[in-house]
């Protein structure tokens, strides 16, 4: 057993010959990835593709200044991958929060994320790690309590934002087909909490009052940072083509994630949250547009049982334990005893 | 081991001694209690002082006699006699409520002032307000099941339910045998009543009278889980959305599980179309119980119709408000919330013998044919019980 799980991934390249690149460092999963295999001795070829310059200490990565919105940018990546040698392609290059710009938001996500698959097939890259989220399944009143992978994307109707992930998804999964040599992991992550993540989603539960939806109560779940930095990391030292949720054990209400957090619940009419919410979204007041309401109204709950069975992926942090954890967090930060990571 | 009253007495005994409660707030039964357990706690001392004197002098009566000094024994035995009335002062001094005891029957007396400041500032913070507010929603330590069910929710609504299942509609339940004591197992009924209540009832008779005092789990149509606050309270009572993900899930895990197969059908029936089984679908819950092994357990409920015949299906108004259609039955328009539990008839449910599906294999999920055909069995099953049932009963009210 020890021996088949030693030899698998050192089947083709030994893992301090891999060269690794991470497509996208500014966001919080990217940073984090770039800062674990920095920390990881096994690894001594990083190379790292983005706008800005990575905001980390860096020691044994390379920095590449690129965008995706470039015209000729398939071009450029396939230089790189094939003059560098690059193994592994780590995609997290998508905004965070919905992005107000939608062109560029659709530019940055389907239509790079294409060129980028179109990249790695033509320097014959070995492997793409992609990152997405269960939110690609959408909430809906008539999904399954557990959504498995094989369950439709249906996120996309109606939220132009997920619509483009899906794509990214989608060109991935091409790529997977035409090129069977290519290992493509997709990773879906559920809402992420965590000490240091800050995203729309922790927006909405650190404020001291939460609005909800009159009537509503859907089941939540949250995966740890960490566990979901290890994930990556499971990835990309096996071989384990296809599509996973990365999910935490357990289901929470919503009432009773603001319970925890020891926030005000303001249940608003449907109607009345709907029409504020993309009033304040036109204002730039909101992080994200009336259309990511679904999610506070239905249940959208992924199973991870496939990545404990095949990648041997198990949380640490249970929901509970993950929000316990964010809470925290934020408590410390109130008092000032803590700083958040950006 | 004491007798459990016992313990419970002495329990509540000592938190009073640890000034639990506070101790102003005592009544005369918590005062007797307390005066109970200090004596208790003396005596317990007094003998064991007592005994140790004992034993002192007894060693000492030894070691005279080893050493031969007879004559110092006398003087000895007057000096042990003088401690031991010593000891026996103090501890009745112990016993007199002047030290512990006394000090928690009668607190020093807060001053005015310091009242009033502990009701402003009771009346000044947010959280008391909070807690006046949201108090209701306060979030207790139980988990969630992993369908949202909600335990202490369950608790809270369960005495209603129960008044339905006992005093209204005096549920009686036959063949309950029937229903295994562990394992999973699908229980399939038919669908009457216009709402859907004859699931928590069946649920209800399982829970309540076998002696497993098993739960079942049931499945509910789809539309339920579009409405506001409906969809939400489903989740909380343990309603499981019907899908065949969410059955094979639930049967995987051993729970027993109620399926309706003729579904929104059922319930919509007229009051004319009464103990007529509709279609039933497309045969999940055949392929359901093919894929899991689990047995299928036929169910037949009787005097849901009666409970609340449907007379005629609104379809105006019915968008609006995301329902299939409005229903029309003796009370529902007419007395608003209470029409809800309709009429009070007498119900009786019937759980058939177990029928296995393991002599067909594992391939016959994709013969189409026979799966038809086993579900046409099970309605036939079905519907004869149904119609032994209503041979049997003799008035729609007293059964």
């Amino acid at each position: 057993m020890m021996m088949t799980s030693m030899e698998k991934p050192h089947r083709k390249t030994p893992l301090s010959e891999r060269v690794i690149a991470i497509m996208g460092v500014s966001g919080f999963k990217g940073r984090t990835i770039l800062q674990e295999l920095e920390n990881d001795s096994r690894f001594k070829k990083i190379i790292v593709i983005d706008r800005r310059k990575p905001t980390i200490e860096t020691k044994k990565s390379k920095f590449y200044k690129l965008d995706l919105t470039e015209p000729m940018v398939d071009l450029r990546l396939s230089e790189i991958f094939k003059k560098e040698k690059v193994h592994t392609v780590i995609h997290t290059a998508f905004p965070i929060t919905p992005p107000r710009h939608q062109s560029l938001a659709h530019e940055i996500i389907s239509v790079g994320s294409m060129y980028i698959c179109n990249a790695i097939a033509d320097a014959g890259v070995k492997k793409l790690i992609l990152a997405s989220t269960t939110d690609v399944y959408g909430a809906f009143p008539d999904n399954p309590n557990f959504l498995t992978e094989k369950h439709p994307m249906r996120g996309g109707i109606k939220n132009r934002f997920l619509a483009d992930k899906i794509d990214a998804e989608k060109s991935a999964l091409r790529l997977a087909q035409k090129h069977p040599q290519t290992v493509v992991t997709i990773l879906r992550p559920c809402h992420i909490l965590g000490p240091n993540i800050q995203s729309y989603k922790t927006n909405y539960l650190s404020r001291p009052f939460v609005l909800t939806i009159m009537g509503y109560d859907p089941l939540f779940q949250f995966v740890h940072e960490t566990d979901v930095v290890r994930a990556f990391m499971k990835a990309v030292e096996g071989d384990y083509p296809g599509t996973f949720n990365i999910v935490g054990n357990g289901v929470l209400p919503l009432s009773r994630v603001i319970g925890i957090s020891g926030k005000i619940q303001i249940p608003m009419s449907e109607f009345v949250m709907k029409n504020l919410i993309q009033f304040f979204w036109y204002l730039d007041m909101s992080p994200a547009p009336a259309s990511y309401l679904n999610f506070l109204k239905y249940i959208c709950v992924a199973d991870g049982e496939k990545a404990k069975e095949v990648m041997g992926f198990t949380p640490q942090y249970s929901t509970r334990e993950t929000l316990l954890s964010f809470v925290g967090a934020e408590r410390l930060r109130d008092v000032d005893l803590a700083e958040a990571e950006s | 081991m004491l007798p459990p009253k016992a313990r419970t007495s002495r329990v509540t005994r000592l938190h009073l001694l640890q000034g639990l409660k506070s101790s102003k707030n005592l009544n005369a039964e918590e005062k007797d209690l307390l005066k109970q357990e200090l004596e208790d706690r003396i005596g317990r001392v007094e003998d064991e002082m007592k005994s140790s004197v004992e034993k002192l002098e007894s060693e000492l009566r030894q070691l005279l006699k080893q050493a031969g000094l007879n004559r110092e024994e006398a003087r000895m035995k007057s000096d042990l006699a003088k401690l031991t009335t010593l000891l026996e002062e103090r501890i009745q001094s112990l016993g007199e409520p002047k030290g512990e005891g006394k000090t928690i029957v009668t607190p020093p007396k807060a001053s005015t002032l310091r009242k009033f400041n502990y009701y402003l500032n009771q009346l000044l913070s947010i959280k008391t307000y909070k807690q006046l507010v949201f108090g209701v929603t306060r979030w207790e330590k139980q988990d969630f099941d992993e369908f949202g069910r909600d335990p202490a929710f369950e608790k809270k609504v369960k005495p209603l339910f129960d008044f339905f299942y006992h005093q209204y509609w005096r549920v009686s339940a036959e063949g309950l045998e029937n229903i295994p004591e562990q394992g999973s197992a699908l229980i399939v009924a038919n669908h009457s009543g216009t709402l859907p209540f004859d699931g928590s009832m069946i649920r209800l008779a399982v829970t309540n009278d076998h002696p497993a005092r098993r739960d079942v789990r049931f499945l509910v149509e789809d539309f339920v889980y579009y409405l506001p606050f409906i969809g939400t309270f489903m989740y909380r009572i343990g309603g499981v959305r019907a899908s065949q993900d969410n059955a094979e899930r639930l049967l995987r895990k051993g729970h027993l599980v109620t399926v309706f197969p003729e579904g929104e059908k059922g319930i919509g029936k007229l009051y004319k179309q009464r103990y007529h089984l509709q279609r039933f679908g497309r045969g999940g819950f055949i392929k359901l119980a093919l894929r899991t092994n689990t047995p299928i357990i036929p169910c037949a409920v009787i005097g849901a119709e009666e409970s609340q015949p449907l007379l005629y299906r609104l379809h105006f108004l019915a968008k609006p408000f995301g329902i299939p259609y409005v229903p029309i039955t003796p009370t529902l328009p007419w007395l608003g919330l209470l029409g809800l539990f309709g009429l009070p008839s007498k119900w009786n449910i019937y759980f058939g013998k177990p029928i296995t599906l393991k002599q067909y294999g594992k391939n016959a999920i994709d013969d189409e044919l026979l799966i038809h055909r086993l579900s046409e069995e099970v309605r036939q099953t079905i519907q004869e019980m149904i119609v032994k049932g209503l041979k049997k009963r003799r008035s729609v009210w007293f059964g």
